[in-house]
């Protein structure tokens, strides 16, 4: 029975819509697809050919081999939560929707593994086992309706990776649907280091440039017994980096390390979940500690010695779980709070050793002040992931143009001091040209070149995470497929 | 080509005092050269690979040597290279927490050195003094402690590989956070050295810990049922161990002088926290346990005793008497199931069969005395035994005869055509290590 019926001329669309077999799982009529032309990434815009929701793995792998075949481009889509574009069909790609395939498959607490679709929401997974004191670690701030397939194709990150590790420390199996459409298994199960290159931790990482994600094993922790959580207010942004960088070295490990400056503040005080910062402060740390209960105070004390060696203005402890919640949340709406203050916004997400933290805030200010536009600062301080945030009204012209050129000039401040451009939300479209900042084109042919192993006609979202080849790569290209 | 025309071209790459003809280990264990040649710097290491693969020939590559025993089905490539010269740190940064080193810095030296700054590369991996942390991350060895601490995967941010063609590709950075391109450091780690020479590795650093416990419960009637589910429950309770690994009787009697079942508890943090956690297991231990604590440097000597029981592959081979090294991986908890059957060997095949096995990560490593049809029928009983359990069992350490005969890495996986792909496409005249990985990459 063909659950999808579809009027249109497009023999392509006619077929695609006999391979998915829950009803209204196929999307070709230019209205239903607007919705689908951006992700997270606003600024560029594209029509996909269709958008199709299969409901399971097989499924996908019939879409795939028939793009395959007729020689349609196609892409991976979770819930459009990425910042770089990576699921923008930039060639009018087949879009493959995960949402449906979001079932929770197995949770195996004794071997401390959960299997899901990828189309399970990040947060669902934890809400699901936190009964019996268990969570799923990698927190990105968009964990509410980002999807786990998602944080693989982008090895996600979020405030508690400090101490737990990203998308990547925490994956332990994948069925995977190649861009031929044959289905894989990779990280047998869950078991650790099956015998062969380390495709799993190849494919976390990979932008959907190499294979659909179809189920994934993912490792689960245990609660741990006791969390702290602190505030701590200075005055001079420099002070709150150097407390940043003395805690990391006085050999405490944080569960997270988060810090805003005063442009974000402002942001997220105007905004849904205001908290009460002060509104004079320039920077604040978001400090959490935990582990095992008898240790913390311990742990508390050296932090608060270290704030007050950099002149805290004020430090104040969670008094609850509740109050604890009320800052997380004010924490991590942060991006969205800076629609309070600002028309558009631009996320960048660059990483740099700790210890450059003064050095590299002071320049980002500096860019600020040249291109005349604001630049608030919330970022994992913990492991140097910053996230400057241009902030730009479109609607003037020119100014989404220099909000662009000021992102990238951050990125190149972090790349000079010896950082790189992404830290959590990937290159897609958005810093493809700023790769050439830390890779040179021999290093790019070397990871296009794994790329053509696996999606070897490029069909699979093509146009993302490398820069258009300059002319001298493409001669070494020439060449090394004459080898 | 023969050897003299070899000489002279490497010595216009390198000086002589660097070069030496033949290879002076045993040939039993196979992975030599008709020529060893010892860089000191990349460009050496670039410019001898280059020659190499201009001229088509097959260069093996060596450090400490103590894996020699590790894969591989030659005798003998043209050229064997060896990282042992090629050593040192190259960047620390305290603050931020990560070290750069060359690939041919012993395991020990490394550590030693961090430890001034009071930090260290979280690894535990078999024969530190011997092993250099270039073969250690190539091999992607590890030890007990990973459960807390993750693997080589989890803190290598940075690497500097020269490519067969002799070319630097540089894959990761200085940041302990970073998605820009894909995250080609996972590719190499483990790679047994079939892709590229490991030339420079930059690894995110921890705190040495304050303080450390181990708790050893010795299960003098053997009773697994009281393992299983002590084990469990320890896993479900808030406790952090940081190494959770049962030893088979023969193993606890060389490293505790009691031969019994053992789990070697570990705990590492502030000293409240320890002594903590270290009552919590005295409280909730099976009754019929014994227990005793080690603390400080007296953990730490039992750790250094465990991880100096491998086989190592710079020694001489005996012919009578065959030792092999496997790596087994199962589901965290059929760990102990593995540890019993390795047990079992011993009568079963008359040989000697030390085990240990970690019930967090679900992997073990199993080392074998016997004779050598004792050796080959165990490993194959044991690789049967973990595949049943949808795992897998790995050759570590075997004499060059018997890695001939028995698949140092089992089948081949069912998209081997992947792993294929990528050394045709980064070694496509196959000149690195040859034969050395699976299914004879
Ligand atoms: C407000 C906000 C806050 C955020 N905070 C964080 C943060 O703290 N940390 C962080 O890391 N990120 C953050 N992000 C970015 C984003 O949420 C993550 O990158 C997330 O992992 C994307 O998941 P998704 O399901 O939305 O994927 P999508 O946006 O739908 O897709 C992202 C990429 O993954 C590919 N893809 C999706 N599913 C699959 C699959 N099954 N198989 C193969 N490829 C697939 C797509 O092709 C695309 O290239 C934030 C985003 C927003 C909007």
């Amino acid at each position: 029975m063909v659950r999808n019926k579809v009027k249109t001329n497009d023999i392509h669309i006619i077929n695609l819509a006999k391979l998915v077999s829950s009803p209204n799982a196929i999307l070709y009529k230019e209205e239903d697809l607007l919705a689908y032309d951006c992700d997270g990434f606003t600024i560029e815009r594209h029509l996909p050919r269709a958008v199709v929701f299969p409901k399971n793995t097989e499924e996908v792998s019939q879409i795939v081999k028939y793009c395959a075949e007729n020689n349609l481009p196609f892409l991976a889509r979770g819930a459009g939560t990425g910042l770089s574009g990576g699921a923008i069909p930039l060639n009018n790609e087949v879009i493959i929707s995960l949402v449906r395939m979001k079932r929770l498959l197995e949770v195996d607490l004794e071997n401390r593994r959960a299997v899901v679709e990828p189309g399970f929401v990040n947060l669902k997974l934890t809400n699901s086992i936190s009964d019996k004191g268990y969570y799923y670690a990698p927190d990105p701030s968009s964990q509410y309706a980002c999807t786990i397939g998602g944080n693989v194709a982008e090895n996600a990150g979020g405030a508690h990776c400090l101490k737990y590790g990203v998308t990547t420390n925490h994956i332990l199996g994948l069925e995977v649907v190649l861009p031929n459409g044959e289905i894989i298994e990779i990280g047998n199960g869950g078991i650790p280091d099956s015998p062969g290159y380390d495709l799993l931790g190849l494919l976390t990482g990979s932008e959907g440039t190499l294979g659909i994600v179809t189920k994934i094993t993912v490792r689960i922790l245990k609660n741990p017994e006791a969390k702290q959580t602190v505030l701590a207010y200075f005055d001079n942004i420099e002070d709150g980096s150097q407390a940043v960088s003395d805690i990391i070295s006085s050999g405490i490990v944080p569960a997270a390390l988060e810090m805003m400056d005063k442009t974000a503040i402002e942001g997220v005080e105007a905004a849904a979940f205001p908290v009460g910062h002060p509104k004079d402060i320039e920077a604040v740390l978001l400090i959490e500690v935990d582990g095992i209960a008898a240790g913390i105070e311990g742990q508390i004390e050296m932090i608060l010695d270290v704030c007050r060696k950099w002149n805290v203005r004020e430090v104040k402890a969670a008094r609850d779980e509740a109050e604890r919640g009320r800052w997380w949340a004010n924490r991590k709406t942060g991006f969205g709070a800076m629609g309070a203050i600002s028309p558009d916004y631009l996320v960048q997400d660059g990483v740099i050793p700790r210890s450059r933290l003064p050095e590299v805030l002071a320049k980002i200010n500096h860019i600020s002040k040249e291109s005349g536009l604001r630049i608030a600062n919330i970022f994992h301080a913990g492991d140097g992931n910053l996230h400057p945030l241009v902030l730009f009204d479109s609607r003037i012209p020119g100014e989404t143009e220099k909000a662009i050129e000021a992102g990238s000039a951050c990125l190149k401040v972090c790349a000079d001091v010896g950082g790189s451009i992404t830290g959590e939300h990937g290159v897609g479209i958005e810093k493809k040209e700023e790769m050439r900042f830390v890779f040179n084109d021999e290093e790019i042919i070397a990871q296009t070149n794994i790329r053509d192993v696996f999606n070897p006609d490029h069909l699979l979202n093509a146009g993302k995470l490398f820069p258009t080849p300059g002319r001298c790569a493409e001669v070494k290209r020439e060449l090394s497929s004459k080898n | 080509m023969v050897t003299s025309e070899l000489l002279t071209g490497l010595s216009s790459i390198i000086l002589e005092e660097q070069i030496q003809g033949g290879s002076h280990s045993s040939p039993l264990l196979g992975n030599n050269g008709r020529i060893t040649v010892f860089p000191k710097t990349e460009q050496e290491i670039a410019d001898i690979l280059q020659y190499a693969n201009e001229k088509a020939m097959k260069i093996n590559i060596i450090a400490g040597g103590t894996k020699r025993g590790f894969g591989g089905i030659e005798e003998s490539a043209d050229i064997l290279l060896s990282l042992e010269q090629y050593k040192g740190v190259v960047e620390h940064s305290p603050g931020d927490m990560i070290v750069t080193v060359k690939s041919g810095t012993t395991y020990q030296e490394l550590q030693d050195f961090l430890a001034e700054h009071k930090q260290k590369v979280p690894l535990d991996p078999a024969l530190p003094k011997e092993a250099t942390i270039g073969g250690v991350i190539a091999a992607n060895d590890f030890g007990p402690k990973r459960l807390g601490y993750g693997s080589a995967r989890d803190m290598v941010i940075g690497l500097r590989m020269v490519y067969p063609d002799g070319t630097i590709i540089r894959s990761g950075g200085k940041t302990v956070k970073n998605v820009a391109g894909y995250d080609m450091n996972k590719l190499f780690i483990g790679s047994m050295g079939t892709l590229g020479v490991i030339s420079e590795i930059t690894i995110k650093l921890r705190p040495l810990q304050q303080y450390e416990s181990l708790i050893l419960l010795s299960f003098p009637d053997g009773n697994l049922e009281d393992i299983h589910t002590f084990t469990i429950s320890l896993l479900d309770s808030v406790m952090e161990p940081v190494a959770l690994e049962l030893l088979n009787p023969p193993l606890a009697e060389i490293v505790t002088g009691h031969r019994a079942f053992t789990l070697a508890i570990s705990f590492e943090d502030v000293e409240s926290s320890v002594r903590y956690q270290v009552d919590y297991v005295k409280q909730h231990k099976p009754s019929d346990a014994s227990i005793s604590i080690l603390e400080q440097n007296d953990a730490r000597s039992f750790w250094d005793n465990l991880a100096a029981v491998s086989p190592n592959g710079q020694q001489t081979v005996s012919e009578q008497t065959t030792k092999a090294a496997l790596k087994v991986g199962v589901k965290n908890l059929d760990v102990v199931s593995v540890i019993k059957e390795s047990q079992l060997l011993q009568d079963s095949h008359h040989l000697k069969a030390e085990a240990h096995g970690g019930l967090g990560t679900g992997l073990c490593k199993v080392y074998l005395t016997g004779t050598k049809d004792d050796v080959v029928s165990a490993i194959t009983s044991l690789r049967s035994f973990a595949e049943h359990l949808g795992g897998y069992a790995v050759a570590t350490h075997l004499p060059l005869a018997l890695r001939q005969q028995i698949k140092v890495w089992g089948e081949k996986p069912s998209h081997f055509f992947l792993l294929d792909g990528i050394k045709a496409k980064v070694d496509s005249k196959r000149i690195l290590n040859n034969g050395r990985f699976v299914g004879g990459i």
